[in-house]
């Protein structure tokens, strides 16, 4: 049991105030038995100091993850930025309360004059189309016949050659017959 | 030791606006300091590695709820210090590996084995009481907020553990 004026222990583990440590350090330049003990304790410490710590294996280290990231409303909430956001919602809400009602204006044509114009341009508009697709048409129809004329000459063309092929093959066995009657 | 609490206020606050960069600086301060006390705590480098990654990854979901930066280690060693019992607790006595096994295991040096049986044989309250004071140096108050216990609680274990640390080291200091 020892006889200083404070836990030797906390002396040790520097828990002491510094008025304290020096009523222990002049109690141990006095009283052996406690020199003694804050020895042990001073080698217990030093021994318990020779486990030195560890490099960690692996460093470790996070990526950026969607699910724990704060959303970015979130954080531009936190960032400070509300108030700058009241405020603009504010403007709008004024904007919209205070905002000077529309003035009517005034047409300068009236409703008949306005109707007759819409008829015109519509008129003007289908007779345009019907034009468009009449030009059309006729030429559509112009170079179907063409087609159909280049057509009747091939056919024409392909036959008188049919023809030719066929008189061609008489004339050679009318003289092949004749030329085999004469070597009998 | 100033600069660097300053410092970790900052990386706090970058973290807690969703920056990772800045939440990997603030690992990169603490991992090896969380990942020892770990591994002093279990004794299996794997284990220490796993609750250290668990560790940091609790600490980010709920770094918001940090109110004083300046509590940030007591309260990262909270984490860890819950994170170990939570380990103590679901592993199954058939599982479990002697204390004498994994000590040769993590310090091979003659003295260290000394010491590391010495610290195996305390309990687990005596033994994070002396991890926390001698290795990391917190004060009792700091002490009694990681282990949620109060001050007296937290002096009464270290004590009774020097005691037993100085009679189980006597032998080796004086061979030594």
């Amino acid at each position: 049991m020892s006889c200083s004026p404070h836990d030797l222990r906390d002396y040790i583990l520097k828990e002491l105030d510094a008025g304290a440590r020096s009523q222990v350090e002049r109690h141990l330049r006095t009283c052996g038995a406690c020199r003694l003990e804050a020895e042990r304790l001073r080698l217990t410490e030093a021994a318990l100091h020779s486990l030195r710590d560890e490099e960690i294996p692996t460093r470790i280290a996070f990526v950026s993850d969607k699910i724990f990231e704060p959303s970015l409303l979130l954080r531009w909430w936190r960032a400070g930025w509300a108030p700058a956001g009241v405020l603009i919602a504010a403007a709008i809400v004024f904007a919209a309360v205070y905002r000077p009602a529309p003035v009517a204006v005034q047409s300068a044509l009236n409703p008949a004059q306005v109707r007759a114009e819409i008829a015109r341009e519509v008129a003007q508009a289908v007779a345009a189309v019907e034009e468009r697709q009449a030009r059309r048409t006729a030429e559509l129809l112009a170079a179907a016949e063409k087609r159909y004329a280049l057509e009747r000459q091939a056919d024409r063309l392909a036959a008188e050659e049919a023809f030719m092929v066929l008189q061609k093959r008489l004339n050679v066995s009318y003289l092949a017959s004749n030329y085999a009657g004469a070597t009998q | 030791m100033i600069f660097r609490a300053v410092e970790d206020a900052d990386l706090i606050r970058k973290a807690c606006r969703g920056d990772v960069e800045g939440y990997n600086l603030l690992i990169s301060r603490w991992e090896k300091r969380v990942y020892n006390y770990l591994l002093r705590m279990v004794a299996n480098r794997e284990d220490a590695l796993d609750l250290t990654q668990d560790v940091f990854l609790k600490a980010y979901q709920n770094l918001r709820k940090l109110d004083d930066p300046a509590r940030f280690p007591a309260w990262l060693f909270r984490i860890a210090h819950n994170e170990a019992y939570s380990m103590f607790r679901s592993q199954k006595p058939e599982t479990a590996v002697m204390p004498e096994d994994r000590a040769a295991d993590v310090f091979p040096i003659e003295l260290a084995l000394a010491v590391s049986s010495a610290l195996e044989r305390l309990s687990p309250e005596q033994r994070e009481a002396v991890v926390l004071k001698i290795y990391q140096g917190f004060k009792f108050d700091e002490m009694a907020a990681i282990l949620g216990c109060p001050v007296s609680t937290v002096k009464s274990r270290l004590y009774t553990a020097l005691d037993l640390l100085k009679a189980e080291l006597a032998p080796v200091n004086r061979a030594g």
